[in-house]
């Protein structure tokens, strides 16, 4: 098995260049999760790695070796593609069996190797059939075995769950982290779906605007996030920004939120003056009847309960409409009216406007 | 491991390597096009020249004159008439004729799909071969058509040997060759129109005639007009049938473009004369079909989104 | 369109029998006429009841022709055994050269190709006689006439812009990622292109490969002028053979006959390859 380094990649389509300069190091078993919006070129970095597109810039390693000017077949990966991509011509059994039959293994060690990556998945009892008699489940899990079968040393994996139904994805979407752990595989996940990202991903490397914003484990992606996009992507509902100016007062540094004054933990005194955002993610905003300290008042516009938790749509004096959460009770639901909303000051992110960038407190 | 922004090494700059694949995959499709351009480019040069091949020194540049010249001949004004009435006529009686037959089979019932495959037979017959069978069936002597137009009373029928019949008798060879390819374009058409604006037309009660003048010809206009081009084309460079038939005669009666050019090099051997000719009738086929692959693209997109 | 009345249906069917019998009464006749000796064919009125016989065909293959006048040999089937040959081979060696090429233009958007397809494109509908006329000249020079070598490569110009043209269609249909998968799996370029691309394209392979033997097999102007006497195919054969045998109807009628028979057999054999490549090979293509 081993280490996937991307070095610099780059490239340029008559559109546009989709990818500029962007690196990533994966580590030999590592899963990595590539995630993004549509059209951030993360099927487009699979394919360069695969050796199915050439970048115009960079280069590619595999295990240490130079794979950049490697055609495809030469470079000894697996991989999965969105739309199963299997050959309708050749039975399922056949399908899998083809990433053997390119390196001329006998006959008996390739009926053994499908038949046990077969039963892995669930697919034995279907190998027989051509693809178009498949059920949507199974021809995926088909790629996925033809991927798995030559047990690769780099898995790629586009979106594979994308096609699948709802029930399937979500039963997948718990085997499939043990499943890739013991393949022993290094593993390129690519996907839209953040849940399916923090679930599956040891790490998370966010691609937007040509680049990789932020590589990182699911928790500090998540708490920690390094722009305001990589917030916003994950987290559901979306958090919550709200555009403030902090102050310098000799308490510490303060910001105006909902018309009142609420100050902010020590080490944010460089921000003052600056044009900033609020970021406050729904389950960290408490809503409650009594003001505090550190709340400011709210209107309770509308409250929707969903299964385990409770969404609150609050609006504030100013006019802003901020989305709290609670956690689901049997308790009749929340009055609408007026309330105050409080947060932990420790658990705001703070941005800066102009950059998009997080600022982390600075400690003297 | 820790959030960070990608470090931007600095990249070594690839030249891409270019692909020698389908430059060689192609070489073969490429020396046949220069084996299409080098005679072509020939027969220009020969057009602008006097050259005939029994009077080899007299052969020199005239430029345009060869051109000119046809402008004042009564015999080139009179093969580009023959060839227009000839292209409008087969054109016309087969696109109306193949629209019925077509209409006829619409449903895809098992008599109609055997009957398909039959009216496939003529167009399979080499236009040269049935205007053979023609020839025989219209033979003065013994042939049966000859004997069932006597019966209808019409007697000294002349067929392709009288001015006034000649074009017609050809003109009937070609709607029996060609039909069948415009019933087969415009079966293939009629069946891919969606069904739901007849159904709503049968539920509302409109009147037959309605539903084909203003519902299933405008849906057709694309097939009909790719149909229409592919078979103008054909027939303004008429030689197949003609050139067995009479070669070009009776008279001068029959002498449609590519007949004419081909009798000027082989009998008056005047390569000259004849080269301007087909430079003349390619203008006119690049034209038309400049006008018809736009047509032909437009509707293999159509045909596309619905498969 | 589901209710019709027994009149219209009736009358429906009259017309089909009209359309079938317009258009498959020559070939019957003439079917006919090569079982006919000469004296019942000369006969008025002409009768569709009479004793066939096979000295029309006898004649053509033994290709002798015994008649009062004395012996005359027919070369006929020499004709039949050039067409045989030249479209054949033609249609072979445009296979192998134009579905390499088709899949070239199918797979990579260069500028050569687009070139090359829009040549071969327009020359599709120019005037054979525009190229022809000068190459018959060439071919002298070139010591060409009298060869199948140099038919076969003129006849490149019938078979491949037919077969670029629809199986390029057919290659472009088939999904790039499924071609990438049997890469990355392992395999070489060239096992892709024929384990993969070709068989997934083979149905139009196959109506290409069927148009382009009955074009060649019918075409009439090229041979005339490009073929010695050695070597011309039926198209030709069957004119000349009318020239000169004059007045011996049912050897014409079977020289038709034999001359038609395999591109009709061909058709009926594989109809549904044909208009899928005559209707939507056109559409598609």
């Amino acid at each position: 098995m081993g280490k996937l380094e991307l070095e610099a990649v780059s490239k340029e389509f008559k559109t546009g260049k989709v990818l500029d300069r962007v690196s990533l190091g994966v580590e030999d078993g590592e899963i990595v999760a590539v995630f993004g919006p549509s059209g951030s070129g993360k099927t487009l970095l699979l394919r360069l790695v695969a050796g199915v597109e050439q970048p115009d810039e960079g280069r590619i390693l595999l295990a240490g070796r130079d794979v950049t000017e490697d055609s495809p077949e030469a470079r000894g990966v697996g991989m999965a593609f969105q739309n199963f991509a299997l050959f309708p011509h050749m039975s399922a059994f056949d399908n899998v069996a083809s990433a053997l039959t390119a390196r001329g293994a006998p006959r008996n060690v390739i009926r053994a190797k499908v038949e046990k990556v077969s039963a892995l998945l669930k697919i034995a009892h279907v190998l027989g059939h051509a693809p178009r008699e498949l059920s949507n489940g199974q021809k995926q899990r088909t790629a996925l075995a033809r991927a798995l079968v030559a047990e690769p040393q780099i898995l790629l994996l586009d979106d594979p769950l994308r096609n699948v139904d709802a029930k399937l994805r979500y039963e997948m979407r718990l085997e499939l982290p043990s499943l890739l752990k013991a393949s022993g595989s290094t593993v390129l996940y690519v996907t839209q779906d953040y849940k399916e990202a923090m679930a599956i991903g040891d790490r998370i490397a966010v691609l937007s605007d040509r680049e990789f914003t932020q590589i990182a484990r699911p928790a500090e992606i998540y708490g920690k996030p390094a722009t305001m996009s990589v917030a916003r992507l994950f987290g559901d509902p979306t958090i919550n920004l709200i555009p403030v100016a902090p102050l310098a007062s000799p308490t510490g540094t303060t910001i105006g939120v909902g018309g009142a004054l609420l100050s902010l933990p020590p080490g944010f005194a460089h921000l003052a003056g600056k044009a900033c955002v609020l970021g406050l993610r729904a389950e960290t905003i408490a809503v409650e009847d009594t003001s505090s300290a550190q709340s400011f008042p709210v209107e309770v516009v509308a409250a929707t309960p969903l299964n385990e938790k409770t969404l609150l749509l609050l609006r504030t004096d100013d006019g802003r409409e901020i989305l709290a959460s609670e956690p689901g009770t049997e308790e009749a639901p929340r009055r609408h009216g007026p309330a105050f909303a409080r947060f932990d000051p420790g658990a705001a992110l703070l941005f800066e406007s102009a950059s998009g960038r997080r600022v982390a407190p600075q400690t003297a | 491991m820790t959030d960070t922004a990608v470090k931007r090494a600095d990249a070594p700059l690839r030249r891409r390597r270019t692909n020698y694949l389908p430059y060689l995959l192609s070489l073969p499709a490429l020396l046949v096009c220069i084996g299409i351009l080098i005679p072509f480019i020939t027969a220009v040069y020969y057009s602008l020249q006097r050259y005939r091949l029994n009077l080899p020194m007299m052969r020199g540049f005239i430029w345009f004159e060869n051109y000119i010249e046809f402008l004042t001949d009564r015999e080139f004004w009179r093969t580009v008439q023959v060839s227009l009435e000839y292209t409008v006529l087969t054109v016309g009686i087969e696109l109306v004729f193949g629209l019925a037959i077509a209409m006829l089979l619409q449903k895809q019932t098992r008599i109609n799909n055997i009957v398909s495959i039959l009216l496939l037979l003529p167009l399979m017959t080499a236009p040269a071969i049935a205007a053979l069978m023609w020839k025989l069936m219209t033979n003065p002597n013994f042939g049966v058509l000859s004997y069932f137009v006597q019966l209808l009373g019409v007697s000294n029928f002349k067929w392709a040997s009288d001015p006034n019949t000649a074009l017609f008798t050809v003109v009937l060879v070609d709607v029996w060759v060609y039909t069948p390819f415009i019933m087969i374009l415009l079966l293939a058409g009629l069946r891919s129109l969606p069904t739901q604006p007849f159904e709503a037309a049968a539920l509302d009660g409109v009147p037959r005639r309605f539903v084909f003048f203003r519902i299933t010809l405008p849906m057709l206009t694309p097939y009909i007009i790719t149909a229409a081009l592919f078979r103008m084309l054909d027939s303004i460079q008429q030689f197949d049938i003609i050139y067995p038939m009479t070669q070009g005669g009776p008279g001068d009666t029959l002498l449609v473009f590519q007949v004419r050019a081909y009798l000027e090099f082989y009998q008056y051997t005047n390569v000259g004369k004849s080269a301007a000719l087909l430079i003349i009738l390619w203008a006119i086929t690049f034209a038309l079909s400049n006008v018809f692959i736009k047509q032909w693209l437009k509707l293999r997109e159509r045909a596309r989104g619905l498969a | 369109m589901e209710h019709m009345s027994v009149a219209e249906r009736m009358a429906r069917g009259v017309l089909v029998v009209l359309v079938v019998l317009f258009f498959l009464f020559p070939i019957f006749w003439i079917l006919l006429m090569s079982f006919q000796t000469n004296e019942e064919i000369l006969r008025i009125p002409p009768s569709p009841f009479f004793t066939p016989t096979l000295a029309n065909y006898s004649a053509l293959i033994t290709g002798k022709l015994v008649t009062a006048a004395g012996t005359l040999d027919i070369a006929f089937m020499r004709n039949l055994w050039n067409s045989v040959l030249l479209s054949t081979a033609s249609v072979a060696i445009a296979l192998i050269l134009g579905v390499p090429a088709a899949y070239a233009f199918a797979r990579f958007k260069f500028r050569l190709g687009e070139d090359i397809a829009f040549t071969l494109l327009s020359f599709r509908f120019a005037p054979p006689l525009l190229v022809l006329l000068p190459l018959s000249l060439y071919f002298q020079a070139l010591g060409l006439t009298d060869t199948y070598i140099g038919l076969i490569w003129v006849y490149q110009l019938i078979a491949l812009p037919l077969i670029l043209w629809i199986v390029r269609g057919y290659f472009e249909d088939i999904s790039p990622d499924i071609e990438y998968a049997y890469r990355v799996a392992g395999h070489s370029w060239w096992r892709t292109f024929t384990r993969i691309a070709i068989p997934l394209a083979g149905p139009g392979i196959a109506a290409a490969g069927l148009l382009a033997f009955i074009f060649c097999w019918n075409n009439f102007v090229f041979a005339l002028i490009l073929a010695s006497a050695e070597k011309q195919p039926v198209t030709v054969g069957a004119l000349a053979f009318v020239t000169a045998s004059g007045i011996q109807y049912g050897q014409i009628a079977a020289a038709i006959v034999l001359s038609v028979a395999p591109t009709l057999a061909l058709a009926l054999y594989a109809q549904r390859y044909l208009v899928e490549g005559l209707s939507l090979g056109a559409l598609k293509g």
